[in-house]
């Protein structure tokens, strides 16, 4: 049963690729697989399913002839997955093997468990109905509406009939033909029943879990055919599996990643309607548990997550009740109606054994999934969204934080060097001069006045350099004043007429301040430098904790942020204040430069600004 | 004269007024903080203020503001501004009045105590004097202005060196021309500058105005 889900999983999920891919049609080979699954496999059910395939592969082929058609005259390149014309081989066909192996695992498992002496011979009614699995020579019947309990114990006689119930007599033992007959005949019965149940538009729900009638009896002629078809046909899937899989795995080589990706993220509860539906098998049907199943379905589909971290709970569950089956087995009271459990029908200490190897397994699948459902969800329970974007924070903020280590390193080695060759040199300079005039004073006058005048041109080329450093590392007037005044001097130092539109009512941070005021400048110095511009517009204004600073002219545009080193730089330096920089500038211009800087403002300013640039 | 130095740094103060003493000027009070240099001012009313732009407390421009505020109060106080940078800003705000009066020198202009000590005297007669450094990035800025555009060049060079507070006769010995030859473009800057001939030194003051504001 277990086996018979997981490959039902498997087929459903592969089909419904095929049914997008290859449209309506295909549903034809899902339907006649899940026919298949629940009736059994006969001559019927399987040359449905091949027949749907060769329909699907058919139609596969057209398809692809049909969509090769229009594309054959595009070169296509030459490359490993062409020979073979792997276009043209349709994926369902490689289903068919697949099939066949599952199949053949399905009568096996009815064969041996039919034919062995420590069997069941335990017959599903779904297998009775279907033609399948051996005479039911126990207590059976079958009333109009539902099914009675049989006795306790298999072989025991029963009820006695109502009217309209078909009653099978009770042949602990079938030896002769004329009982093998009567068993053939209440087989065939309760196939009927059966049927009409289910032609009568009844569910499944309707049968109760006591029917399903368990006997001892011989092996019967059939499980030994069962048996040898089953051989054969996983000998024939076996050997077409490898090529087949192949195959598939060349076709679905551009879904796999999908799906694994879709798998991994919580979808396995997709696995809730199967596992839930194998509750159905072991409880019986009843109203409640297809109730359970289309909450199991409407779950998966509305809350993937909550119904892939069900499923693991119900396995354990299930698990337990096997358990618990097992160990009512091992009392004094040892026998016990026959209660199915999965594939087994637990009445005894083999059937038992069985079960409990199966609860182990649905114990171990739960295990298996437990982390990749529960504990992958808790792991990344407020994750998601909120913590991939501060993931995505924390690089920025290791990238920018980077780049004002490495810019503040760089400006200090630029103060260095210059405050090394400038002023320092001058004041060495200056020192040596006024030494020499100390010692000329007395002697010669005249050169030593020449000397003093050349001491007192050094200092003031110090004072000079001094002072043009320090408006380097931060222009005094943005120290005084803030933003709007220190753009204001530069507007008046810029050689081009530049309008202003500045409304920053406060002060900034100060780095906040100086990064934006030696944005400004870059930008200033740029269109005066290389834009051919005759106007330069500059508009600074902060709205709702964002400075947005534009700077924009009317010359021959073609700016290239990536070219130069000054924009990049200016990128850089206010991308540690989470600020950005965009560069609009088409050839033939206008140039405009945009930045805009998250800040709040300090204190109002105190000055107003007067005149315009 | 008598003469209010405003200086926070000891050593600049104390060698300022012993400049400004050497050169018979009367200090009439040394002040160290923006406040002080408020109240020294209205209650001295002395004839020139040579003001540091950096005081105390603020350390920004508030001996600028002290001396605005001053000069709002007694307007056409004659007030030097010294600074270790210079900025048209400033001294479009220093000159903003129309009155004159008015001088803003880097501090290094200092060390020629000739030209330093005129400049004051300049600034205390009502004149302007501006930093060559102003002047020139006044002059390397391309005039988009009307009536400055209409100036010839030597004109335009005229009117720098009166910005910077030189007389005709120091620019007619910078220039190499006669003192004739200045007055004659003088002249010719206030009419293409749309001054009429009244005060000549107020007319100086607001032919450096329209050149600030070009």
């Amino acid at each position: 049963m277990v086996v018979m889900w997981v490959f039902m999983i498997l087929v459903w999920r592969v089909l419904s690729r095929v049914l997008r891919r290859f449209g309506r049609w295909a549903v034809l080979v899902p339907v006649t697989a899940m026919g298949a699954a629940v009736f059994g496999l006969n001559v019927w059910t399987a040359g449905t399913v091949v027949l749907a395939l060769i329909l699907a592969a058919l139609l596969a082929l057209t398809l692809a002839a049909r969509r090769a058609g229009p594309a054959g005259g595009r070169p296509g390149p030459a490359g490993p997955a062409d020979p073979g014309g792997a276009a043209g081989r349709p994926g369902p066909a490689a289903l068919l093997p697949l099939m066949m192996v599952a199949a053949g695992v399905c009568g096996l498992w009815a064969a041996v468990t039919t034919l062995l002496p420590w069997g069941t011979n335990s017959v599903s009614v779904l297998q009775a109905a279907a033609g399948l699995g051996p005479v039911p020579g126990g207590p059976a019947k079958l009333a109009g509406q539902g099914f009675t309990s049989p006795g306790k114990g298999s072989g025991q006689a029963f009820a006695s009939p109502g009217k309209g119930d078909a009653v099978v007599t009770p042949i602990p033992k079938p030896s002769s033909p004329a009982q093998f007959a009567a068993l053939q005949n209440a087989r065939r019965q309760l196939a009927q029943a059966y049927r009409r149940q289910v032609a009568r538009g009844s569910t499944v729900s309707r049968v109760s879990r006591p029917l399903h009638p368990v006997v001892h009896g011989p092996p019967l002629w059939w499980g030994r055919m069962l048996l040898l078809g089953s051989l054969l046909l996983l000998a024939v899937g076996l050997w077409l599996l490898p090529r087949a899989l192949s195959d598939l795995r060349t076709w679905l080589e551009p879904v796999t990643p999908r799906l694994r990706r879709w798998v991994r993220e919580g979808n396995w509860g997709i696995l809730l309607p199967p596992v839930t539906a194998l509750g159905l098998t072991m409880f019986g049907v009843r109203p409640w548990t297809v109730a359970a199943v289309v909450a199991a379905v409407i779950l998966a589909i509305v809350r993937p997550r909550l119904a892939a971290d069900l499923v693991p709970l119900v396995l354990v569950f299930f698990a337990l009740y096997g358990f618990m089956l097992v160990s009512r087995l091992s009392g004094p009271r040892a026998f016990m109606t026959p209660t199915q459990f999965g594939a087994v029908d637990v009445d005894s200490v083999p059937t038992s054994v069985l079960a409990g190897m199966e609860a182990s397994v649905l114990l171990a699948f739960a295990a298996w999934l437990f982390p990749r459902t529960i504990g992958a969800h808790a792991r990344t329970k407020t994750a998601t969204g909120h913590e991939v974007e501060l993931a995505g924070r924390v690089q920025r903020l290791t990238e920018t934080r980077g780049h004002a280590v490495d810019s503040a390193a760089a400006e200090l080695r630029r103060i260095e060097r210059d405050l090394h060759d400038g002023a320092q040199a001058r004041l060495v300079a200056l020192g040596m001069n006024l030494r020499a005039l100390e010692r000329m004073l007395p002697a010669s006058p005249d050169a030593a006045r020449e000397l003093a005048a050349e001491a007192i041109q050094t200092s003031a080329r110090a004072l000079r350099d001094l002072r043009l450093l320090v408006r380097g590392i931060y222009p005094p007037v943005l120290a005084d004043r803030g933003l709007s005044h220190a753009v204001r001097a530069l507007a008046l130092d810029t050689a081009l007429p530049v309008d202003l539109d500045v409304d920053v009512p406060g002060r900034l941070s100060a780095p906040v301040e100086s990064a934006c005021y030696f944005a400004v400048a870059e930008a200033l110095a740029n269109a005066v430098k290389h834009s051919g511009a005759r106007r330069i517009h500059v508009r600074i204004q902060h709205a709702a904790g964002m400075l947005r600073i534009e700077v924009a002219d009317d010359g021959a545009g073609g700016a290239d942020p990536a070219r130069g080193t000054g924009l990049r730089g200016v990128e850089r330096r206010l991308g540690t204040f989470d600020g950005i920089l965009a560069v609009s500038s088409p050839p033939g211009g206008p140039t405009m430069i945009a930045m805009e800087v998250p800040c709040e403002l300090s204190s109002p300013k105190t000055y107003s600004c007067s005149g315009t640039g | 004269l008598r003469v209010v130095v405003a200086e926070d740094l000891f050593l600049l103060r104390d060698g300022l007024t012993r400049l400004l003493s050497a050169h018979g000027f009367e200090i009439a009070a040394a002040v160290d903080t923006a406040p002080g240099l408020l109240r020294a001012l209205l209650t001295q009313r002395p004839d020139v203020a040579v003001v540091d732009v950096r005081l105390p407390p603020g350390f920004a421009d508030d001996g600028l503001q002290a001396a605005l505020a001053a000069r709002r109060q007694v307007p056409g106080l004659p007030v030097l501004l010294l600074s270790q940078y210079v900025e048209q800003l400033y001294a479009r705000e220093m000159l903003a009045d129309r009155v004159g009066g008015v001088g803003y020198l880097l501090k290094d202009r200092v060390f020629n105590d000739d030209q330093f000590v005129d400049a004051i005297r300049t600034v205390a007669g009502g004149g302007t004097v501006l930093d060559p450094e102003v002047v020139t990035k006044l002059v390397g800025r391309r005039s988009h202005d009307e009536p400055l555009a209409r100036l010839s060049g030597r004109e335009r060079e005229v009117l720098g060196l009166m910005a910077e507070g030189r007389s005709n006769a120091a620019i007619a010995q910078q220039l190499f021309v006669t003192e004739k030859a200045v007055s004659k473009h003088t002249t010719s800057i206030f009419t293409k500058l749309g001054l009429a001939a009244s005060e000549d030194d107020n007319r100086r003051v607001l032919a450096v105005l329209a050149y600030l504001n070009s």
